[in-house]
This record gives C-alpha cells, structure tokens and sequence, in this order.
C-alpha cells in the first residue's frame, strides 16, 4: 500500500484485511466501494480517491468502475433507500400498483430522494424474490409479499424512527472522517495524463501539466520546445519550481 | 413423478445455518472422506460420471468443464457463482440463505476436484442478508478446521474468500464475473481463450453455479450412478425449479429432471379459480414460451431446445389468460436493455430501440410496420455479440409476438410516424 494513503484509523485496518484476501490488490474495489458507502452513505469523491491510492489506480479508472455497479451511490442518498422490485414476475402479481402507491405517498419517483432527506426510492431488476411478489428492499434488507396496509406502516415506522432496518449513514453529519493530504497525489506519479509511468514517486512528472505535453517535448528530445512550456508553466504554478530546478540542475 | 427433496432437505424444517445441526445430517461428511481417502481424480471422475450439468444457465457438463484446466504449473480457482439475477429465478437466494454450509461443502469438493487452492464466491450485491449469513458459515466451518491450511491434516491448503457483486446483471455471465471479481468493469471477455484456460488473474478457472457445486455433495456421497439413474437421457439427476408467475402457490421445487412442465404447474398449486394457461416461460427470462402443446413434454435440457426455449436456470414463469403479453415484452426488453453492458452495439442500440419501440406500444400508440421492425431488430441483435445477453432479447419477444399477435396488433393506432 501507498505510504501516503490516509484513509482514517478506523477503515484502515478492515481495508487492509480486504485487500490481502486476493492475489491482486485491485480485486479488492468492489469491497472497498462497499465499505466506504456503508460509512458514508455513498461513494464520495474523497472515497474515490483514498481507494484509488490504496490500490495503486488512478480515481478515473476507480470512477469508472465504481459508476458500472448500480448499487454504488455517487451522491447521497435517503437515510431510507427503498427498492422496489420490477421484475416479470412481480409486475403480473400486482408490482405496478405498489409502485404507483409508494410513488403517491412519497411524492417521488424512481431514483428521486425527499426534500427531507428521509427516502430514496428506486424501481429495480428482478430481486430473486419472484415466489414472494411484490418484493422490495430497504436498505438491502428483503420485505416480501408486500400490501399497500403494510407500505403505510413501514413509512409510519421510518419517520418515527423506529423501523428496525438500520438507517443509512447520514452524508451531512459528522464531517466526513477521512481526508487525502495534497502531497500524496503528487507522490503516486500517476496523476498526470501522458505520463503514467513516472519512473519513480520523487518523479514530478508532467509538474501536474494535465495535457502531458510537457512530458511529450521532452521524450521526443524537443529541449527548446520542453523549456519554454515549462516556463509557461512554471509561471502559472509556482509550486511546481522547486522539483523542476532540481532537475535542471541534476542534468536533464 | 412428485418433489424430492435433495438439496433441499430440511429447509424451513431445521436450521441448516447452524454447522452443529448441518453436521448432525452428515454434513461435511463428504468433504472429509473427499480429503482424506480421494484424490481430485476421483472427485472429478464422480462429477463426469454423475452426468451433473451446469445449473445456472448454461447446462454445460461439470466434469468436461473441469477437464479442460491446462496442466501448466498456474495457480488454479475455483469461483462459486451465485450472482443469481436471471428474471424469475430465485434458487440460489434460498440455498445461501438457508443452506449455507451445503453451498460451502460443495464449494470444497469443486474446488478439490479441479485442484485449486483457493476458491470465491460471488455473491449478488442485493443479498447483504445472504452474504451475512454465508459469512458467518464459513466463520463456523474455519473454527472447525473444515478450510485453511493443511485440511483434516492432509497437507492440502484451501482457502474460500467471499466477494460481493455491486449491481449488475451481466456479472452472471463468467468473464463479466470474473472481470467483476477483479475489481473491474464487469464486462464479458472475448472468447477464446475460456477461462478455464485464462480466467481469474490469468490462470485457469473454473465457474460453477451454486446448484452445481451444492449437488456434488449428495452425489458425492450416494454415488455418481445414484444422480445419473434419475432423469433423462442427457439431463441427469434433479433440479431445484423456482416457479412464479399465476400459480397458487410459487416457490423452489425440487424435481427429477424430466418431470413433465404440466406436473410442475400442478406442484406450484395450479392456476388460480377461473384461469386458463396461456404461456409458460421454463427457462428464465432469456427463453422463449412454450405453450398448451408442449404441457406433457418433460422438463429437461433436451425437451425444452426441442420446444424451441431452453431449462436455463429453471425458472418457471407461468402466464394465464389474463396477461398482457405486450406489457410482459415491454417489461423483459427494457430489463436486458437496461442490463446490458454496452460493449457491442448490437446489443446496446438493438436492445434500446427495442425498448422504445414497445414504449409505444404499452401506450397505445404501436405504428403499422412496427410489428415487422420489431422481428427485424432481434434478428439483427442473435449471434452478433461477445456474450448471450444480447441473444437473450429476442427468445421471449419474438415466441409471444408470434403466439399473440393480435395482442399487439390492438395496440397499433397508427398507419405511420407522424412527420
């Protein structure tokens, strides 16, 4: 693992158990995701990132794959995310006026959360549940053969806070429990676009150039060209100085 | 031919979740004789010989999937599919939740048959409750010595890692799984190289479905001629059959294969008072209907190609005379649009349109024409993509749409597009 991750002590331990259950630590983003939504509610940018350096990817491709699964949440949700299923077997079993009733008494439709903040509602793909239509979930946990009697009670129960599944993670409060330091998106070389294989971490790459045309003068020996970008560059990004002087000097 | 409760003894009578009571029924039995007395050889020669075939879908022979693992010196894994989403089917669901020590020991023996040191599980991300208790399964069945290091002092070393799904239909599919389980998008792979060639992490992987591998058990220990006297000539054995739809009383049934689709109808409690069958869907949402003239055909691999559908993965939706079938398409279409990954366009716009065209229909407003676009479509999605999730989107469509047409027919309301 990344020295610089700083994911906080209290994840840090479960991801590491994670990580070395596989062979390769990438097999262990799915998980991760999971873990971090259950904390937080939804899979944040930060949450994207912190998992990104701990298993040595770029948060793009950690984006990418997070936003296939339709279980990730990328913005926060309900404290109560009520799924709905609507598959073949549950639409000819009555699925469509649950639906329609829960839409009513929510005032929302599918993939919309309450102005409070209580619910999120979803109408999903067939749940494995086909024996026991009209199925649905809250918060992953299987309510079976459902009746418009027993929405209004489970509703009652929600906002009475007495539901027995538990709610999920607020996303306002606390404050988020993890941070990145600035330093370490420098320190994995892998940030710049066109010079992802920085040869090492003290390696400033393209001195944070996103173009990576930089880094392209200056493997294609175009030396004049490689000096007046960085200059350019160095004008804007005053931070960049220090790493790119040391490499004038050592020679380059 | 009534139910025969093999995998499912004792679900809903005992409670299978406990290793003492699992074990009390002869549980892990099996696994120990496999380890102490067998060689993977014999665990493979049994598979073949019981004539076990893929549950999930597929219907591919265990034991000949298991042959084709290169003897090249790579780690090998085995990974238990029970990423179960096909519409319809809910076997796998009840298995891990109620028998998850019977899914373990299967898990055990597939994983000793193919001589893998390490084996997964995926599982569905919607079965958090599944998942839990599974994993405390595999908690009880560690503490017992059952997986680890050196098992039953043997020497063999077996570990099991549990992996949860995030959402996915297509993740079903063995190369999207695996591509899954490698912390990827779960996009199928291009075959070949199959992955019991190049699989997880490269090396040569084998991917069974939870039924599968849960069967090996009992026939591990009444014998591979046991399993392969029952059924028909190329189904052997039994079938756990998730039946749905208009039925009086759906739920798992296990059968022998080849008991007769009317029997299953009457299994399930029959129709409801007053209905008459109008359509029967055997196979999971990727299949065609079969209909009143295939009612007394047996309920096995070969009858249901013959009927022009397949088994799948046994999932029985019946239909009566009160469904709307265009609404029932509707409904099946969007599904495998909705699922599909988008890697091949026959699949990702074909499926689309699709969709949209039966939109239009479910509202009324179908156009002349449409009818003959729709048959057009499928026709040019079949075959053409990198998995058969985009072949899964015509089966239903087209056996309905010739069954039915004057379902939709109602439905067109106008000779052509407005301009």
């Amino acid at each position: 693992m990344s020295d610089h991750a700083t994911g906080n002590d209290l994840l840090r331990p479960e991801c590491e158990r994670i990580i070395a259950q596989y062979e390769e630590k990438r097999s262990a983003l799915l998980p991760l995701a999971h873990l971090f939504q259950e904390h937080e509610g939804y899979v944040s940018r930060e949450a994207l990132r912190v998992i990104a350096q701990m298993l040595e990817l770029t948060p793009a491709v950690v984006e990418s794959t997070v936003s296939f699964y339709s279980l990730f949440f990328r913005k926060p949700v309900g404290k109560y995310v009520l799924q709905v299923c609507r598959g073949l077997s549950c639409s000819i079993n009555g699925a469509p006026e649950i639906m329609a009733y829960l839409r009513r008494k929510l005032g929302i439709g599918s993939l919309e959360t309450t102005e409070d903040g209580l619910f999120s509602y979803e109408e999903v793909e067939c749940l494995a549940a086909c024996d026991r239509a009209t199925c649905m979930q809250v918060n992953l946990e299987f309510v079976y053969s459902l009746t418009p009697q027993m929405i209004d009670e489970m509703l009652a129960a929600m906002r009475a806070g007495t539901y027995p599944v538990a709610p999920m993670a607020r996303t306002d409060s606390p404050p988020r429990t993890w941070k990145i330091e600035p330093q370490a998106q420098v320190a994995t070389g892998r940030r710049t676009a066109g010079a992802t294989d920085v040869p090492s971490a003290d390696d400033p790459g393209g001195v944070g150039d996103r173009s990576g045309v930089i880094m392209l003068d200056r493997f294609v020996d175009k030396t004049a060209a490689f000096r007046d970008r960085t200059s350019e560059r160095l004008a804007r990004d005053p931070a960049a100085v220090l790493h790119v002087l040391e490499e004038e000097d050592a020679g380059h | 031919m009534p139910v025969t409760k093999v995998l499912t003894a004792g679900i809903g009578e005992v409670d299978l979740r406990n290793i003492e009571v699992y074990r009390s029924r002869g549980g892990y039995a099996q696994w120990e004789r496999a380890v102490k007395t067998l060689s993977p050889a014999d665990v493979l020669k049994t598979a073949q010989d019981s004539g076990l075939r893929g549950r999930g879908g597929a219907g591919f022979p265990t034991g000949r999937k298991w042959q084709f693992l290169p003897a090249n010196g790579k780690p090998r894994y085995l990974v238990c599919n029970c990423d179960e989403a096909e519409p319809g089917t809910f076997k796998d669901h009840m298995l891990l939740e109620e028998a998850p020590h019977l899914v373990l020991e299967g898990i055990l023996l597939g994983a000793y048959g193919i001589g893998a040191h390490h084996a997964f599980i995926y599982i569905r991300g919607e079965f958090k409750r599944g998942y839990q208790i599974f994993c405390e399964a595999l908690q009880a069945a560690r503490q017992a010595g059952y997986l680890g290091a050196n098992v039953f002092g043997s020497g063999y070393d077996l570990e099991v890692t549990v992996h949860r799904g995030a959402g996915a239909y297509i993740c079903g599919e063995e190369t999207g799984l695996l591509n899954s389980l490698e912390g990827k998008r779960g996009e199928p792979r291009l075959k070949p190289p199959f992955p019991a060639v190049e699989g997880l992490y490269g090396c040569p992987t084998v991917v069974n479905n939870v039924e599968t591998l849960a069967y090996l058990v009992p026939i591990m220990e009444k014998g591979a001629a046991w399993f392969a006297a029952v059924g028909s000539e190329q189904s052997k054995g039994y079938k756990i059959v998730s039946i749905s739809g208009h039925v009086r009383n759906p739920g798992n049934y296990e059968v022998a294969m080849g008991t007769p689709v009317a029997e299953l109808i009457e299994i399930a409690g029959g129709l409801r008072p007053g209905r008459k069958l109008a359509a029967v869907q055997p196979g999971g949402g990727s299949s065609a209907c079969i209909f009143d003239e295939h009612l007394d055909w047996g309920y096995d691999y070969e009858s249901m190609t013959k009927a022009g559908s397949m088994l799948g993965s046994g999932a029985v939706v019946v239909f009566d005379d009160t469904t709307d079938f265009v609404a029932a398409a509707y409904n099946l279409v969007r599904f495998y649009s909705h699922e599909s990954c988008g890697q091949c366009t026959p699949c990702r716009e074909g499926g689309h349109w699709l969709e949209r065209v039966l939109e239009r229909f479910v509202a009324g407003r179908g156009v002349r024409g449409d009818l003959e676009m729709m048959h057009r479509i499928s026709s040019n999605i079949t075959g053409l993509n990198l998995c058969p999730l985009g072949d899964s989107i015509e089966p239903f469509l087209k056996s309905v749409l010739d069954r039915f047409p004057a379902q939709f027919e109602a439905r067109i309301a106008r000779e052509t597009v407005p301009a």
